[in-house]
């Protein structure tokens, strides 16, 4: 974990950049929006006051009164009316522009933030080590993805913009309310705090509510999902009736949940109703006295009671928006947390040696991050170039640990032996090259969304159809693919069709193969494969990789028996090396275990 | 996807599906009708708040008293209370009908779900079904509570205003009318756009989802592969995309309020217009041209709102519809009424009607085709297996091994013929009944979250601990539990998350063994258990099997050289059968199959 990010807002102006000046543009047209909005209304006022009626008791601001003098005077405007008609339209067209604008540049801005906030944190996600990949679940992990992004995208776009414009519409409308009467300003103004610490209040309240309603939905939604998943065992084991009451009584538990919710919500918001309505009836009640008693003038009573109405909803979702900032804060430190782990990086001065040279293991020892006990104690051995190694081993054996320091795929510790290419130590060679001229077919390959050929192609710049049936002829693929309506172009993957385990196998040998590395492992690649085609495969195989060294790694020693080198690796050791035949006449584990597996045939 | 949009504008259902929900609306039909009325009452109370206002200026600041203040007063704070407790009720009983009718509707289709039969679930994918369950559920739920009281609160409100206007002057009235026809149109255009251009933004979104995924997932595979700079690219190819459809989504949102803001304020320019004329000639009043100017503000708002929800019922129309689909999808495996009477249906089973199954099982002239394909995988089909009997079922991978095992589970019926069971047809009783007593061991073996208990259980919910242990030993399982740190207690996670393919396995079998069935299937359990594993559970399988009817589907053809008889499978037919030893000295396909392992050895390996 490194501090790249320290605070919270370090990594959200890092996310801001290039978005931040449309972010500024759509704030000052926000600032005209309220301004147009409010200025209108006083054009119709001033035009109900002095035109159409004729009360003079009040003075016309300066700016109304220069808009009624260069449109001629109010004379002029009483045979004229349609004109103050003109002057609203016109207000009502700037006000639509520039609230079309606001919105545009606030959304251009949004997205900008959003799209640079998904592209950083997948491009750090896809070069972390793999280690990191395994610490963490992938559930958790998109989830920060996904909707922690946009919590902090609506925080910004949102929560910031509506916080300044309802603060510039509250700020503008008490400046006038001043101007009218101190007094009654501060029977309006009074409540404004009562309302957002009250809903403030609330809406923390209700989140845990929220939250309970959220993880018992997850858990039903489960339920359903198991349930048809393992629709087989459910039927073959006749538990129907089971499952439904499973089912019915969540579902019941869950409904409850937010009947309730609902309630409390129901009484939220009437209770708001209650405090909105006492206020605007204060100073409906204050101002006629007010009134009465000559403080204020109708006119004045009249602006009041409409620019306290403008209040109401802006002051009541200033106590949401409050409230809800505070899950923002949580969102950006899961981001955070994404964003400071350290990506794989190679040391500075890298190298790219030959790597058709012998690999040698020199007691090398190796334990995983979370766990207490050593998945390889103190391990040696070589595996000269150009021949075949393989390596045996039972669940849990170390052996596919082997490869994956090989790949670099975790990083060996200083101290805990080396593992040489040549005479280069690998933790020197650079870790793209090392990984470009190692072919690693995983045991449960990962076939990415796209067409087939696309995905035996991955490695290559521009795809060759010649040179991918080639390599699906190897890996005994042609055939299957052609059979598919779409042949090469069938779309594989996530939304694609399901290839059957043997499939994606060979999916993956074929795309190995594309790639043409001096080095190939075999994670247990044919595992999903019958026999039959196995044997296939391999004999095409032995063809193709001559002069390549290639690792087997395996518990069926079918599989292996024919290498040149078999290291058995038993608890993390190295239990026996040897050939087939020494192997079997050194009667210990691999002879044992040669056995069982004969017996069965 | 593509037939989703097509049924989108194909809809034929009537008045939004109402009438054929209304089986489910019926239980809250008495709240729905009070729901609405209190509804109507707030809108009402809603317009009768100004009228304060007006009182005051009327009757206390133009005559310059305070007379029936305290009156006043009592009346403003009554008719307040009486609006918040109104709407308080409405508010929690639309919630009631809301939540309510989601739950009946997701039993609903939940339960139905059970009943169906394997064609559905060969043609339907999970997340497709999943999704009919929870979420369309949820719209039609939220159809029928809040976007109701949206157009019963707006669309009264509206008829007041208009009344309201009418009387007060039909002459302004009508020239603030002959906006909303401007507004509905409007309105109308931008939603259909908005619609459809939202929908893109969602499919974008998942596919980002899904990219995600793909990277997170997919990192050992993008390391090993060094592909990282060119998923990055595409990565980078749909996030531009977004950006381009959202902004451009954003236009069409943003003209379209806009516009809608600018109606309203032209409506007010032109009652300002015409209403000053007529107040100046005094043909009216200026208090009723204060209320024409308040009104004129307020109108288009509700015009909007109205026709956003009538838009968002349009696209509820397809969750109703694609919710129906699933709740009259007929099983074509159902068990006949005179066997429900008998036995029982799947929720109310009739145990005491249950005769023993004794395990003898016939195919009798079975002729079958999946109900998806048209090709027939057996014709005219005969085997006898009776009670005891081990058959084994090999072949290729995609050979079509499950075919016969899914006609004995009656998972399908057979095209023609009759699968007899102790000399029954296997329709003359129920589903359940031979449920009860089948075992089953999948190859993708599939655990329940929950405890290790629980999951063992699954098949015999009265097991006591001492059996499960047995059960455990019995297949070499014993360790797994045992090394958990709660033992039966332990947590085995979502679909068993917190154990290897292999001990799922293990504990499967143990489920299986634990419910001592009369027929055990075993679904190419062996192939990814580590050698010496594999090994002791083909000695259980030989403890387990003896004196049942079982049927073992296996790649490893080692597993099951003692089998009764061996069927060998080739594209889904059935090519040979019989011993082991007769097989081999046919030396036919099984025959190549099976020395294909010893000849191996000579293969020049790899």
């Amino acid at each position: 974990m490194n501090n790249k990010f320290k605070t919270k807002s370090q990594m959200v102006l890092y996310f801001l950049k290039g978005s931040v000046i449309f972010f500024v543009i759509s704030m000052m047209y926000s600032v005209l929006v309220t301004f147009f909005e409010l200025v209108s209304p006083k054009f119709v006022q001033y035009t109900v006051d002095y035109c159409i009626v004729d009360a003079a008791d009040s003075s016309v601001p300066g700016y109304i009164d220069y808009v009624i003098n260069m449109l001629g005077g109010r004379d002029y405007l009483r045979d004229n009316l349609y004109l103050m008609a003109v002057v609203v339209g016109v207000c009502a067209v700037a006000t639509a522009l520039f609230r079309y604008l606001f919105k545009l540049f606030n959304s251009i801005a949004a997205e900008k933030f959003i799209r640079r906030m998904r592209d950083t944190l997948f491009e750090h996600i896809i070069r972390l080590p793999f280690a990191w990949h395994s610490e963490n679940h992938t559930g958790d992990i998109i989830q920060r993805c996904t909707s922690d992004v946009d919590t902090i995208k609506n925080f910004i776009s949102e929560q910031m913009i509506n916080l300044f414009r309802i603060s510039v519409r509250i700020a503008v409308a008490m400046y006038f309310m001043l101007g009218i009467s101190k007094f009654l300003t501060f029977f309006s103004a009074i409540f404004i705090p009562i309302i957002v610490l009250y809903s403030c209040f609330f809406h923390r309240r209700i989140s845990t509510g929220f939250e309970k309603a959220d993880s018992e939905e997850g858990r039903l939604s489960a339920t359903a999902q198991e349930n048809l998943t393992g629709v087989r065992v459910v039927r073959a084991f006749g538990r129907e009736a089971y499952e439904k009451e499973r089912f019915e009584t969540q579902n019941y538990h869950y409904t409850n949940l937010w009947i309730d919710l609902i309630r409390t919500l129901s009484a939220f918001w009437a209770s708001n109703d209650l405090i909105s309505g006492l206020q605007v009836m204060l100073v409906t009640i204050i101002g006629a006295v007010l009134c009465v008693n000559n403080s204020i003038t109708v006119g004045e009573y009249i602006a009041f009671v409409s620019l306290n109405a403008m209040l109401t909803w802006p002051v009541r979702a200033l106590g949401r928006i409050i409230s809800e900032m505070s899950k923002a804060g949580v969102s950006i430190d899961r981001l955070r947390y994404i964003m400071n782990s350290e990506e794989e990086k190679d040391i500075a001065d890298a190298v790219e040696p030959p790597m058709n040279r012998d690999i040698v293991f020199e007691n090398v020892s190796y334990k995983y991050g979370n766990g207490t006990e050593d998945v390889l104690r103190d391990v040696s051995f070589r595996i000269k170039a150009g021949t075949t190694f393989g390596v045996l081993g039972g669940t849990g054996s170390g052996k596919s640990t082997l490869m994956y320091l090989m790949d670099k795929l975790y990083d060996l510790p200083e101290g805990a032996g080396r593992i040489m290419v040549g005479d280069t130590d690998i933790r020197d060679i650079k870790r793209s090259y090392l990984r470009q001229n190692i072919g690693l077919v995983l045991q449960e390959p990962f076939l990415f969304s796209g067409t087939l050929s696309e995905n035996i192609a991955i490695t290559q710049s521009d795809v060759n159809l010649k040179e991918v049936r080639d390599a699906a002829k190897i890996a005994d693929l042609d055939e299957a693919i052609r059979n598919f309506n779409k042949g090469y172009e069938t779309y594989v993957g996530e939304r694609g069709v399901t290839l059957s385990g043997g499939q994606k196998q060979r999916t993956a040998i074929a795309q190995m193969l594309m790639g043409k590395p001096p080095v190939m492992i075999f994670d247990d690649s044919l595992s999903a494969v019958d026999t039959r085609t196995d044997a296939r495969i391999r004999k095409a195989l032995s063809e193709t990789t001559l002069g390549s060294t290639v690792i087997l790694i395996s518990h069926r020693i079918t599989t292996l028996m024919h290498a040149d080198t078999i290291l058995v690796l038993d608890k993390g050791r190295v239990a026996e090396i040897g050939s087939h035949d020494e192997l079997v006449a050194n009667n210990g584990i691999y002879k044992r275990i040669y056995d069982i597996q004969k017996q069965g045939i | 996807m593509k037939k989703e949009n097509s049924n989108l504008e194909g809809t034929n259902l009537k008045f939004f599906g109402i009438p054929k929900l209304f089986p489910y609306i019926r239980p809250y039909l008495l709240k729905i009708v009070i729901m609405v009325s209190l509804g109507v009452l707030s809108s009402l109370l809603d317009s009768f708040i100004p009228i304060f206002n007006r009182y005051a200026i009327d009757n206390f600041i133009a005559k310059g008293t305070l007379k029936g203040l305290p009156i006043f007063t009592i009346l403003y704070v009554g008719v307040l209370i009486v609006l918040v407790v109104d709407n308080y009720i409405c508010t929690y009983i639309c919630g009631q009908v809301e939540m309510g009718m989601d739950r009946d509707l997701r039993n609903a289709a939940f339960n139905h779900l059970q009943e169906l039969s394997f064609a559905y679930f060969n043609q339907n994918n999970v997340g497709y079904i999943h999704a009919r369950v929870m979420s369309d559920t949820g719209k039609i739920g939220l159809m029928v509570s809040w976007r109701m009281m949206d157009i019963v609160w707006n669309g009264s409100f509206i008829l007041c205003v208009l009344l309201m206007m009418l009387i007060q002057n039909v002459r302004l009235a009508l020239i603030v009318m002959a906006i909303v026809p401007i507004a509905v149109i409007i309105a109308t255009y931008f939603q259909k756009k908005l619609i459809a251009i939202n929908r893109k933004v969602r499919e974008i979104n998942s596919t980002i989802t899904g990219n995600f995924n793909e990277g997170i997932t997919g990192a050992k595979a993008i390391k090993t592969l060094v592909v990282e700079d060119k998923i990055q690219t595409d990565f980078e190819k749909d996030t531009k995309k977004m950006f381009r459809t959202s902004v451009h989504a954003t236009h069409y949102s943003a003209f379209f309020t806009a516009s809608i803001t600018m109606l309203s304020s032209i409506a007010l320019a032109l009652v300002l217009y015409k209403g000053g004329v007529m107040t100046m000639e005094g043909v009216m009043g200026i208090g009723t041209l204060s209320v024409f100017l308040s009104y004129a503000l307020a109108l288009m708002e509700p015009v909007q709102n109205v026709i956003v929800t009538l838009s968002e019922l349009i696209t509820v129309q397809v969750n109703v519809e694609r919710f129906f689909k699933l709740i009259e999808e007929q099983s074509d495996v159902f068990d006949r009424p005179e066997v429900i009477e008998k036995y029982g249906d799947t929720f109310n089973p009739k145990k005491e009607n249950w005769e023993e199954l004794i395990g003898d099982i016939e195919f009798e002239d079975v002729s079958f085709h999946y109900p998806d394909g048209d090709e027939y995988v057996l014709e005219d089909f005969n085997l006898k297996v009776p009670q005891g009997t081990n058959v084994a079922i090999v072949g290729e991978t995609g050979a079509g091994k499950s075919t016969l095992v899914n006609l004995v589970c009656r998972f399908f019926k057979p095209t023609k013929g009759y699968v007899l069971i102790d000399g029954k047809d296997a329709a003359a009783r129920s589903q359940l009944w031979l449920h009860s007593n089948i075992g089953y061991v999948l190859q993708t073996p599939h655990l329940f979250s929950g405890s290790v208990r629980d999951n063992l259980k699954y098949g015999k919910p009265d097991a006591t601990d001492e059996e499960i242990w047995k059960a455990l030993d019995l297949v070499a399982a014993s360790d797994v539990v045992r090394k958990m740190d709660k033992g039966l207690d332990a947590d085995v996670g979502e679909d068993g998350d917190m154990l290897s393919t292999g001990e799922k396995q293990l504990l499967s079998f143990a489920r299986a063994i634990l419910a001592d069935p009369k027929i055990l299937i075993l679904d190419e359990a062996t192939s990814s258990i580590d050698v010496v594993t594999e090994k002791k559970i083909q000695d259980a399988i030989g403890i387990v099997t003896k004196g049942r009817t079982s049927f073992v589907i296996a790649h490893r053809l080692s597993t099951i050289v003692d089998a009764d008889i061996i069927l060998v499978v080739q594209d889904g037919k059935i090519i040979e059968r019989g011993k082991h030893s007769e097989l081999m000295k046919q030396k036919g396909y099984y025959y190549e199959l099976f020395t294909r392992q010893f000849e191996e050895r000579s293969f020049n390996l790899i």
